[in-house]
């Protein structure tokens, strides 16, 4: 079990960051700001 | 010299004249490319008579060396006619040579893959099975070949007689590309039939390869003489290498590569694909459900499953290659994309909308039956109903229109051109995001169903089984957050959000199918695949895939073709033929599905004639086959 937790939270930190990275970066590209949002 | 030898230099010489074939047409332009380079040298010695124009694309000067286009007038000169509307015999004479033209270029695309396929493959009733279903392939597509040929003669025809002058300027314009494709057209019918008859000839070692190298050269030429094609259509939606009078600049590759012709190439090439997948399908689900062997069954199973698995590998692209044709549509002219997607012809994208949502649906509710022939594939049973959960919200929302045209009763009734509660689902924000999530669920049921029978033994497996599930619920988080995101965000920073969301896709598509692939390495099978024991329902989605295929490709051409309006070249040669306006949706609606039935009606034509053949195996005797279980089973 302890196991199973383990490697969901290794996953869920890889994704996280993968996702977040595309997504800013792919917007950057464009020369769009992805955090427009948060930075107003 | 032996039998061998003999064949061997036969072959090498039939390659080498399909190469020769290939060339010829560069060959044969060269000295209109040298009369071209001389044509400035000439002009520079009278100047004063040379006339120069400016290209309305590329905006660069050249020497005029063609006439403007014809200003055409409504009468038996410019429009000769039957008492019929010209417009729509020629539509039809379009589309049927459109679906045929279709079908026979990617089916000899599929016969090279799976060709390949079967001499690379280390099993030899597995290679032997490849090679029957390659070749059970091709024999489909050459009565169809035939019959694209009689149907383009009918085309040319029909140009010439009801559309002469638009067709004298056309022509005029692409004289030597017209040669080139004639030539080409010639190479690749040549290419074909020895391609056909050499097959059980050509069926070992070096002979084989010689064989397979044909179906390249086959498709380099199939290919070539579409893009070809594309660039008449691309010059007419947005001309290039002539002047504002339509009068040609000398230049003749400015006028192939227009503004849309790549964009056209790709979503043609695709579509294609996608398309002759699923006739292909269609042909195998007729002769599994007319089967009364198991033997049968189990073969045109196997052969359904194949041809929808490339088809909808193709068409998982689809939507991406079609988004980059409309910004490029944008690009060229934002009034044209208006027209499509927000104006006149809007209703018609919510009805390729429901096409492609019936497609993905159809594809997935195809794979969960199939899953039903794999022993331990009932794990996954359970959780198809959040599948379908997934697939309708995000189809849902996907086609959920943003204004609709109403009248000014139905108008005031809903308080607005937007719906009050639908109208906020209706952006493109929300859409991509609908989109994005059917195809992320197409990829994952690909996915169970590639593992159906199969139990990872790697070390690593568990923790490949909580990656994969992670990052496809952390997949449509991203892809459902950034459709929401989109609403409180200004619209010029909207805009790109679908480039992370079609991102995040294609990540799913390939890293989960690559990780997969690696975590089935040597794999635990729980039993065989057992061809042919699917339900009938199935077959009935692979037919129904075909025909949806069929529609969407009717309606988008259409749609294509009816955005330059009352155009027949864009803002270079106007339509005065008394049908130079936009049919309603429903004419539009009730033409198309005439093409469809006339097409499919066509194809069991040849279907049934291809089932005349009484010869079945062309090498050997038939490998074993499923049931008497065929080992496709293994490698899907």
């Amino acid at each position: 079990m302890g196991q199973t937790i383990f490697y969901i939270l290794i996953s869920t930190v890889i994704c996280v960051a993968y996702f977040t990275l595309v997504d800013h970066y792919l917007m950057d590209m464009q020369g769009l700001d992805y955090w427009y949002l948060f930075r107003k | 010299m032996g039998l061998i030898t003999r064949k061997k230099v036969f072959s090498i010489m039939a390659l080498c004249a399909m190469v020769s074939l290939l060339l010829l047409p560069v060959v044969v332009s060269i000295p209109s490319l040298a009369i071209g380079a001389d044509a400035p040298d000439a002009a520079k010695k009278d100047e004063a008579k040379v006339e120069k124009g400016r290209d309305v694309y590329y905006k660069t000067e050249g020497v005029v060396v063609g006439a403007p286009a014809p200003k055409t007038t409504d009468g038996p000169k410019d429009y000769p006619r039957y008492n019929f509307e010209s417009r729509v015999l020629l539509w039809f004479a379009n589309q049927q040579h459109l679906y045929y033209g279709s079908f026979v270029l990617a089916v000899p695309i599929f016969c090279m893959i799976i060709e390949f396929m079967g001499v690379v493959s280390k099993d030899k009733a597995l290679a032997k099975r490849y090679d029957q279903l390659a070749y059970d392939f091709v024999k489909i597509s050459l009565t169809a070949y035939s019959l694209t040929a009689i149907l383009g003669g009918i085309l040319i025809f029909t140009f010439l007689t009801l559309y002469p002058a638009f067709f004298g300027y056309l022509s005029s314009i692409f004289r030597p590309v017209m040669h080139i494709y004639a030539l080409m057209f010639v190479a690749e019918s040549g290419t074909l039939y020895i391609y056909y008859y050499g097959w059980d000839k050509m069926k070992e070692g070096f002979l084989k390869w010689i064989h397979l190298s044909m179906s390249v050269v086959l498709n380099v030429i199939g290919t070539l003489l579409m893009f070809l094609a594309n660039s008449w259509i691309g010059f007419m939606m947005s001309p290039a290498g002539v002047d504002e009078q339509g009068r040609f600049l000398g230049n003749i590759w400015h006028v192939i590569h227009t503004a849309l012709w790549n964009p056209l190439n790709v979503h043609r090439i695709l579509g294609n694909m996608a398309f002759g997948g699923g006739v292909v399908a269609a042909y195998a689900a007729y002769r599994f459900l007319a089967s009364k062997t198991d033997e049968d069954r189990a073969h045109y199973d196997w052969m359904g499953y194949i041809a929808m698995a490339i088809g909808v590998a193709f068409l998982i692209p689809l939507p991406f290659a079609g988004y980059w044709l409309m910004r490029e549509v944008y690009a060229y002219r934002q009034q044209m994309g208006i027209t499509l997607m927000g104006g006149l012809l809007a209703w018609l994208f919510i009805i390729q909308a429901t096409m492609i949502g019936i497609l993905f649906l159809s594809s997935n509710y195809y794979l969960w039956q199939a899953l039903g022939r794999m022993r331990g594939a009932e794990k996954y049973q359970r959780y198809i109903k959040y599948l379908v959960f997934l697939l309708v919200c995000g189809f849902l929302v996907f086609i959920t229109p943003h204004t609709m045209v109403m009248s000014p009763a139905e108008l005031k009734a809903m308080g607005g051109q937007q719906h009050p509660v639908l109208g906020n689902y209706g952006v493109m924000s929300a859409k991509n995001g609908g989109i994005n999530v059917i195809i992320t669920t197409t990829v994952l049921s690909f996915i169970w169903y590639m593992r159906g029978n199969k139990v990872s033994t790697v070390s690593w497996s568990k923790f490949g089984n909580i990656f994969m599930g992670v990052f496809f619920f952390f997949a449509y988080v991203n892809i459902i957050w950034l459709a929401v995101y989109g609403y409180y965000i200004p619209a010029n920073v909207r805009v790109g959000l679908s480039v992370p969301q079609v991102a995040t896709t294609l990540s799913c598509l390939f890293f989960m199918t690559t990780l997969n692939g690696f975590m089935m390495k040597g794999a635990k099978q729980m039993g065989p695949i057992e061809w042919g024991k699917i339900s009938v329902r199935s077959q009935y989605a692979l037919i129904m895939l075909a025909t949806a295929f069929t529609w969407m490709m009717g309606l988008m051409g259409y749609i294509r073709s009816s955005v330059r309006l009352f155009w027949h070249v864009n803002e270079i040669m106007r339509d005065n033929s008394p049908w130079a306006y936009t049919h309603t949706v429903g004419f539009a609606a009730n033409m198309i599905s005439f093409n469809v039935l006339f097409f499919w009606i066509s194809i069991l034509f040849v279907f049934w004639l291809g089932s005349l053949t009484a010869k079945k195996v062309p090498i050997g005797e038939k490998a074993g086959v499923p049931g008497g279980a065929p080992q496709p089973a293994g490698s899907h």
